[in-house]
């Protein structure tokens, strides 16, 4: 289908075309033969043994339940950290900028391991014990799942409120300030709203990520069947024990939830919730 | 040009709203200096300057929303230099009107009686009511995607109008909008702010805009006023070439002052403009006769319009200068004529249509230019 505004094509811009859509067409084939050759292992055993499993209902809830938590969290953080980022210049301001990406770049395994690190050196102290008497454990717990997932994952929901709060007009909110506003007034009638749509997609990319994690958790919080095992902790089970089959029908189960959540992305970035 | 019958509009000499008291802000290579300024209760006051020269910046310091270095600003007898934004009592429109695009049109209006927290009803009644003074009554449903540049226009003032600012600070308020519009919102906006009475600063590069509005103006030229003074006193009589200038005078000369004029110029018409004496200055190698003493390098102009155009051979009456020149061009700007005349000088001359069409002049015909000396001013020479 020809857009509206395409201009006049001759063969050299049609060539150019073919070139850039060949790129695009070796890659998605690609990507859609991984999928299909798993599809063609998984039997009706595996099937069936995913929808019965109670481990793996377990499973599936605990990694619904961890990533929605720390998605709330994450963007309990990056509302008020992407405005300060995006608003105010302090000393140090490049520095702070970086380590809010740091974890994006952190190999996932080094980022359990200085979890695990942390939290054993953090029981020496009275601040640890103190935390343990309350009954604030992380180790080998499923709340560590939502503290790995978080220092993995938040990252991406700061960005996201950073850049969406660097995209609203500041005179907007000077207009605002001039109405009557104080900044909390101008951040809450004004910036937040106008900010929504980037800190949504943020929350949502963070979520996906979070329901895909894995690394860290087998450092910090282990593999304890039905105890901190979320889906990507089940493929890992499965196929340990030579049970290609369900892992993979779990890994499919995966994909399929991720895929409606790059979906949603997709139409809420397309669509924006607030027209403007 | 409009302008020229714009001189005689009302001014009314009340106390001052808007006081600066040399307010000094740098911002890069940019500083805010000398620009004290005072505006009157009730005055619409435009403030030009090139791109660049510090308008916006001046604008935003009144608002609050850039704190000065130095100096103080006062509005409506009260010292708000140090105050919030929202505590100053003004009303603003930013470039591009900035509506927030996630709130209808009523929502924009009653933004600020919403953020002062008033009643409920209130708000509706004087949204509705400023809403109708506008002229945008049937709009308060709408989206801001689907205004037109008039209607965002209107309702960027009604939202700063409706919380009942002491003062209006509207930055390019119709740069947007196409020539044909323009002049016509611009009598709207002189039409809305008699009717509420408020006191306005308008920032504007183009001139034409000021004709239309301005009680006074003010030139600003890299974060300093050159002129302040009713438009026509700054058409007429520039303080300094850069005003000259920016008024699109015409005729602008540099000369050498060789001493005073010789007596029969000077007393041709013995007025109190004589007293003061008169010298002659040569620009180039052409003589002129200036009011005024003076000695040393001389920059002066001469008023296009007070430039009679005759015919090489006609009578010039005496204590006239008379400079020949060839006509090189004509334009009809709709109320006159424009004229150019390339002779020992180029110099431009606005003829009405009734003089233009008596001289029935031909491009390249000889002319003669004849000049009075009340329409040769002299700029001062700038420190």
């Amino acid at each position: 289908m020809a857009a509206v505004d395409t201009p006049v094509r001759g063969w050299r811009s049609r060539f150019f075309a073919a070139g850039t859509l060949f790129f695009l067409v070796v890659f998605v084939t690609c990507a859609l033969l991984l999928i299909l050759t798993n599809l063609a292992y998984i039997d009706k055993r595996a099937v069936v043994t995913i929808l019965t499993s109670g481990f793996i209902r377990e499973a599936l809830w605990l990694s619904l339940w961890t990533s929605s938590t720390t998605t709330v969290i994450a963007v309990i953080f990056a509302i008020p950290m992407g405005y300060a980022l995006s608003r105010y210049r302090f000393p140090g301001h490049v520095l702070v900028d970086t380590i809010v990406d740091l974890p994006i770049v952190f190999p996932p395994l080094v980022a359990g391991l200085c979890l695990l690190v942390f939290f054993a050196h953090l029981s020496g102290t009275q601040v640890g014990q103190w935390m343990e008497r309350i009954g604030l454990k992380f180790v080998f717990q499923p709340k560590g799942i939502v503290l790995c997932q978080l220092v993995v994952t938040a990252s991406f929901a700061i960005r996201s409120a950073k850049t969406a709060f660097d995209e609203v007009d500041r005179r907007f909110e000077n207009v605002s300030l001039t109405l009557g506003c104080t900044r909390w007034g101008s951040f809450r009638r004004i910036s937040l709203p106008l900010a929504m749509n980037g800190v949504i997609t943020g929350a949502i990319l963070t979520w996906s990520r979070a329901f895909g994690t894995f690394g860290p958790l087998m450092i910090f919080v282990g593999a304890f069947r039905g105890r901190t095992e979320v889906l990507s902790t089940t493929i890992f089970l499965e196929q340990s024990v030579g049970n290609l089959e369900v892992a993979l029908a779990v890994a499919l189960l995966l994909i399929g939830v991720a895929l409606v959540c790059l979906v949603t992305i997709r139409l809420v970035g397309g669509c924006a919730l607030v027209k403007l | 040009m409009p302008g020229y019958h714009s001189s005689g509009r009302r001014l009314r000499t009340g106390e001052t709203v808007i006081r600066t008291e040399r307010p000094h802000l740098r911002i890069g290579d940019f500083c805010l200096r000398d620009a004290s300024l005072k505006v009157a209760r009730g005055e619409y006051f435009v403030l030009l300057g090139p791109p660049g020269s510090g308008k916006s910046v001046f604008l935003e310091c009144l608002c609050g929303l850039k704190r000065l270095d130095s100096g103080r600003i006062h509005i409506d007898n009260r010292d708000v230099t140090h105050l919030e934004p929202r505590e100053r009592g003004i009303g603003y429109v930013p470039q591009d009107h900035a509506l927030f695009p996630h709130i209808s049109v009523e929502g924009n209006i009653h933004f600020g009686l919403r953020a002062r927290h008033v009643r409920r009803g209130e708000i509706s009644r004087r949204t509705r009511e400023v809403a109708e003074t506008l002229g945008i009554g049937h709009l308060l449903e709408r989206r801001i995607a689907g205004l037109s540049g008039g209607e965002r226009q209107r309702v960027a003032l009604a939202r700063a109008l409706v919380v009942g600012p002491k003062i209006l600070l509207l930055d390019e308020p119709v740069s947007t909008l196409d020539e044909s519009t323009r002049e016509a919102v611009c009598g709207e906006l002189r039409r809305i702010q008699r009717r509420f009475g408020v006191t306005t600063i308008h920032v504007s590069h183009l001139l034409e805009e000021a004709f239309s509005v301005a009680d006074r103006a003010g030139i600003l030229r890299n974060g300093a006023f050159q002129q302040v003074g009713p438009l026509s006193e700054l058409l007429r009589k520039p303080q300094s070439e850069f005003v000259a200038r920016f008024m699109r005078c015409e005729n602008l000369f540099h000369g050498q002052a060789v001493g005073p004029a010789k007596e029969p110029q000077a007393s041709v018409r013995a007025g109190p403009a004589e007293a003061a004496g008169s010298t002659e200055v040569h620009a180039g190698d052409v003589p002129f006769v200036v009011p005024g003493r003076h000695s040393g390098d001389v920059s002066f102009m001469v008023r296009p319009e007070k430039i009679r155009i005759v015919h090489a051979g006609e009578q010039v009456g005496s204590g006239r200068m008379a400079l020949d020149g060839r006509l090189i061009q004509t334009v009809d700007r709709g109320a006159y004529v424009r004229a150019e005349l390339d002779g020992p000088v180029r110099l431009v001359a606005h003829l009405s249509h009734a003089a233009f069409d008596d001289l029935r002049p031909s491009i390249g015909g000889k002319l003669v230019a004849v000049i009075g000396r009340d329409s040769v001013h002299v700029i001062p020479t700038q420190k």
